[in-house]
């Protein structure tokens, strides 16, 4: 798994070699990032100039396109892998600084329909899931573990919940690996379903919001279909994230009460563990926002420098999937995984159509 | 959010998640840009 994650192994290092070790990785990150925006600008570009028809790739595509050919091909070598893994912390750092350029009270209305809609996904995922995994006769901790990646937060939800519930290690792999494919897969098909559905910007963000597991992939779709998209479906994902504790807080206390797993003693402090600090950094930044600690150009340079982080991270995506690797995970959770995926992709797309019926969308 | 996903540590009990990081380097960032430090940054 460690080949599909990249989580960097835990040891005892001095915090000036941790910080060495990082650096060739966020180079490669950089500079497959890089690439990605001068592709999306000289492409487009040369393609007017000889006058060929040729669609207009942004560099969230490119970059992540880029990053899958390097890593599907001649491979990550060991000495990138430290600092292509802080993809995460980069996607978490342009969410925060993503904050600013949300009014609270868009927040407010905007969370609040969407807490409405990422409750009922939660709900239908959860119970549908739990029913595929039954009907495919996986084993229970398994189910449990893809229920909430699908459900919740993708892997984030699996690791947080591993350690709760206490699931093999096989298993996280599994869910981990069917949760990171289905991922990539959504990148280039919910953009496409969006605009053959002529999705507005509002519609489509809440769906990519909603409907894609894991953070990084749900930003990237959103972004691949437009701006204003792309920043709702930061809004809703995170939305979705914040309910991890809850979540992994019923599943702990389910297991422990089958004796498969150690009780929850204080309750607060495990969902303060669980919750996502970068929503609440999210949150922080658009109060001040809304309040005027920053005059229009600062804002417009926290969106500029939130945009850099996702650069960033988008080329991470890309380094970090191997489908070589996700294939030896084996098929069935992945079609447990595959199945779950499409009905809920169906499933969040009808509550859409519902809220924009309903909301005038 | 994951705490697991901390990366290399030392065991500290001062040690922060990667989502802390990433809030405090964002809030470094956000002050630079409040200060002037960072008055134009362009993309």
């Amino acid at each position: 798994m460690a080949d599909v994650l990249r989580v960097p192994q835990v040891r005892p290092v001095q915090p000036a070699l941790r910080f060495l070790r990082v650096i060739p990785g966020v180079l490669l990150l950089a500079v497959v990032g890089y690439a990605g925006k001068l592709l999306e600008q000289n492409v487009g570009a040369y393609a007017k100039a000889h006058h060929w028809t040729f669609p207009n790739i942004e560099y969230v595509l490119w970059a992540i396109v880029l990053g899958l050919v390097i890593s599907n091909t001649v491979g990550v070598p060991e000495i990138f892998r430290t600092g292509v893994a802080t993809y995460e912390f980069w996607l978490k750092a342009g969410i925060v600084l993503l904050g600013a350029r949300f009014l609270l009270g868009d927040i407010l209305k905007l969370g609040g329909v969407s807490l409405v809609l990422v409750a009922i996904e939660i709900a239908g995922s959860l119970a549908f899931m739990t029913f595929l995994g039954r009907l495919f006769k996986l084993k229970p901790k398994l189910t449990t573990l893809l229920a909430i990646g699908s459900a919740v937060c993708g892997v984030s939800a699996i690791i947080a919940t591993k350690g709760a519930i206490e699931a093999d290690d096989e298993d996280s792999s599994f869910s981990i690996a069917a949760i990171l494919a289905l991922g990539a897969l959504a990148l280039f098909t919910f953009p496409l379903i969006g605009h053959a559905l002529h999705l507005s910007d509002h519609a489509y963000g809440l769906w990519a919001g909603l409907g894609v597991d894991n953070t990084a992939e749900a930003t990237a779709a959103g972004a691949l279909y437009s701006d204003a998209a792309g920043k709702l479906a930061v809004l809703v994902k995170s939305t979705r994230n914040a309910m991890i504790g809850f979540v992994v807080l019923a599943y702990a206390i389910y297991w422990a009460s089958k004796g498969q797993a150690q009780a929850v003693g204080n309750k607060a402090a495990f969902l303060w563990q669980k919750f996502p600090k970068f929503v609440l950094g999210f949150l922080l930044i658009s109060v001040l926002a809304t309040y005027h600690f920053f005059n229009k150009d600062q804002i417009g340079a926290l969106a500029n420098l939130s945009r850099w982080a996702f650069l960033l991270t988008f080329a991470g995506v890309g380094l970090r999937t191997n489908f070589g690797e996700l294939r030896k995970q084996g098929l069935r959770p992945f079609a447990v995984g595959a199945i779950g995926e499409v009905v809920i992709a169906g499933f969040t797309l009808a509550l859409v159509y519902g809220a924009s019926k309903i909301f005038g969308w | 959010m994951s705490e697991e996903a901390v990366g290399a540590g030392t065991g500290s009990r001062w040690k922060l998640s990667l989502d802390t990081w990433a809030v405090l380097v964002a809030f470094l960032l956000a002050l630079l840009v409040r200060t002037g430090v960072f008055k134009h940054v362009p993309w």
